[in-house]
């Protein structure tokens, strides 16, 4: 009995500890395999240690569809940063807003209209907004590109979240006080908002930087890809290299594996938090 | 008596009309700070939402050869006909639909029960590093990851196939068969999402009332019993959450579609979003958005169902 009770233990971990490793596997794999050819796989697929580290793939991906990786590279970093920066600000302000007074005259039609815009299928979306960023001559800018990747829904949620955490009281009283509905934000709201925005602003740019739809139709041309566009048209167009794919996919995920290895806890409260009650 | 009332009535209201208007703008002018914090998030939503929302709607009313100029033909209710009459959207439609009902069940069961797993003592002290690798894929882009699943489900190479035969087991088919090609998507993307609804379920579970349970145990309540009925009732929030997420993302499921499997083999993943898709690369853009309309409608639906479960008294 005693040892039943500390082997159960034991054997829930390593079957959780399993698990946890098989979740993790594709990215293992996807490291190995790029430092592996398709006929050092074709021999042994499961190997965990590649036979050498070989760069070829990596060197093979300078130009990709005839682009510098450069291009892509600063486009994501250039893209992500200030797409992820206007979201924060217009996101926090607007929820602001919302908060304090969901019931002034017009308010309701955007957050309803905000809502919506979560349900509509995004990839059909994308085209109407091909047309709109036409129409308002902002195809293939990279201003086009930010403004429309700034609208998050799980970015608003997160600070309507935070904002209706604070005490009420908080606000009237320095209302009460004669305080203007700026000096309540940035005297009383922003002090206390800091962790929020970091958070907002970590969510954001993961978000952000694996978007790829937005960006293959309203950008004009490939000098405009960002990483994970370039891999994906790599995927199906420029015909299809098993290691230079693995090499740029490991480049466009590496990242984002390092910031979320860094900043974990801090991600998945926020995503909860953004999830919790909308 | 008729016509004095009436006069009377109509007096008034001429009286009132100016009235709502100066309290609106003034109302407005009061509160004027609190419309311009609005105002840049309103432009966006309107510019990039809810414009481009009523363009595609728009689009599905007109005939395909005109849709996207000037002077459109309108052509009422004929691309819906069209899209209905097609066996292989209803065919579509009915994949995307069973695809949807069994990923929900999938991945909330599973991430119910890591859920429960996780918040146990038992496994508290390495529940950082699970949390860690089942977050992990939720975060990290789509593209890069779907691709590395669709070479590791690979028939020659593929990580998948070589785990299994090593295990003794068959090989899997992957992407070359109707069936398991839609296996597959629905394990790829399981891997994908059941990270995110783990956490939200862990998240509830950690606000349970304790005395509850606690009455129940003393009361000589089981386990299973006291997660039955004292745990799943106070997780209704969580289920709710998770639910409407869920729905909403696998409706629409697309990029693991465009990426591992393009609709086939045979039409066995076309979902709806991604068949759209290929018929706007058609240029049969009525079609494509009479499609999208649809879909939208069948979201809707959806999400206002989970809504009213989320909102329904609850009569314990």
């Amino acid at each position: 009995m005693s040892a039943m009770r500390r082997l159960g233990p034991l054997i829930a971990n390593l079957a959780m500890t399993a698990l946890a490793l098989m979740f993790l596997y594709p990215f293992y794999w996807l490291i190995v395999s790029s430092f592996r050819s398709q006929e050092a796989m074709l021999v042994n697929p499961l190997r965990l240690m590649p036979e050498s580290f070989d760069l070829a793939a990596y060197t093979s991906i300078r130009l990709v569809g005839g682009v510098p990786i450069e291009v892509y590279s600063f486009n994501s970093m250039l893209i992500t940063v200030l797409a992820t920066v206007l979201a924060v600000a217009t996101t926090a302000l607007g929820a602001y807003a919302l908060y304090r007074r969901p019931h002034l005259p017009g308010f309701k039609f955007v957050q309803f209209g905000f809502l919506l815009t979560m349900m509509y299928p995004a990839m059909l979306l994308v085209i109407p907004v091909y047309l709109v960023m036409f129409r308002i001559g902002l195809l293939g800018t990279y201003a086009g590109l930010v403004m429309f990747l700034a609208l998050q829904p799980i970015l608003f949620l997160m600070f309507s979240q935070f904002f209706r955490s604070i005490p009420r009281d908080l606000m009237d009283s320095a209302k009460m006080d004669g305080a203007s509905e700026w000096q309540v934000l940035t005297r009383v709201v922003l002090p206390i908002a800091q962790p929020v925005v970091n958070t907002v602003f970590l969510i954001g740019f993961l978000l952000n930087w694996k978007q790829w739809l937005p960006i293959l139709v309203v950008a004009a041309s490939p000098d405009r890809y960002t990483l994970p566009v370039a891999l994906l048209a790599m995927n199906t167009e420029y015909g299809i290299n098993f290691q230079s794919t693995m090499a740029l996919a490991a480049l466009t995920t590496a990242p984002i594996v390092v910031l979320f290895l860094l900043t974990q806890r801090r991600v998945i409260g926020g995503f909860v938090a953004g999830a919790v009650k909308g | 008596m008729q016509s004095p009332m009436l006069t009377a009535n109509s007096a008034n209201a001429g009286a009132l009309q100016p009235g709502p208007v100066m309290a609106w703008m003034l109302l407005i002018w009061q509160h004027r700070v609190l419309y311009l914090m609005l105002l840049p998030f309103a432009a966006l939503t309107l510019t990039f939402g809810l414009w481009p929302i009523a363009l595609s709607i728009l689009v599905s009313f007109t005939e395909n050869q005109t849709a996207l100029s000037d002077a459109a033909t309108y052509v009422g209710l004929e691309n819906f006909q069209a899209v209905i009459a097609d066996p292989e959207f209803r065919h579509s439609l009915s994949l995307t639909l069973l695809y949807t009902a069994l990923s929900v069940v999938l991945n909330l069961s599973l991430a119910l029960a890591l859920a429960l797993a996780l918040s146990g003592p038992t496994l508290k002290r390495g529940a950082t590093f699970y949390k860690l690798a089942l977050f992990m894929p939720v975060v990290t882009p789509e593209v890069a990851t779907f691709i590395v699943w669709k070479w590791m489900l690979n028939q020659d190479f593929g990580a998948v196939n070589a785990a299994l035969s090593s295990l003794g087991l068959p090989a899997f088919a992957g992407t070359t068969k109707a069936d398991s090609a839609f296996i597959a998507l629905v394990i790829v993307e399981l891997w994908h999402h059941v990270g995110f609804y783990t956490v939200v379920f862990l998240t509830n579970l950690q606000l349970l009332d304790a005395s509850l349970d606690e009455a129940a145990r003393m009361d000589g309540a089981g386990r299973a019993r006291r997660i039955w009925s004292i745990w799943i009732p106070q997780l209704r929030p969580a289920i709710a959450i998770n639910s409407l997420y869920a729905l909403i993302s696998f409706l629409k499921t697309f990029t693991a579609v465009i990426v591992i499997t393009k609709g086939g083999p045979n039409f066995a993943t076309n979902f709806v979003s991604y068949y759209a898709y290929t018929k706007f690369d058609l240029a049969q853009y009525g079609k494509a958005t009479a499609m999208a309309t649809i879909l939208f409608v069948i979201v809707l639906a959806l999400t206002l169902l989970v809504h009213l479960y989320s909102e329904r008294k609850d009569y314990r």
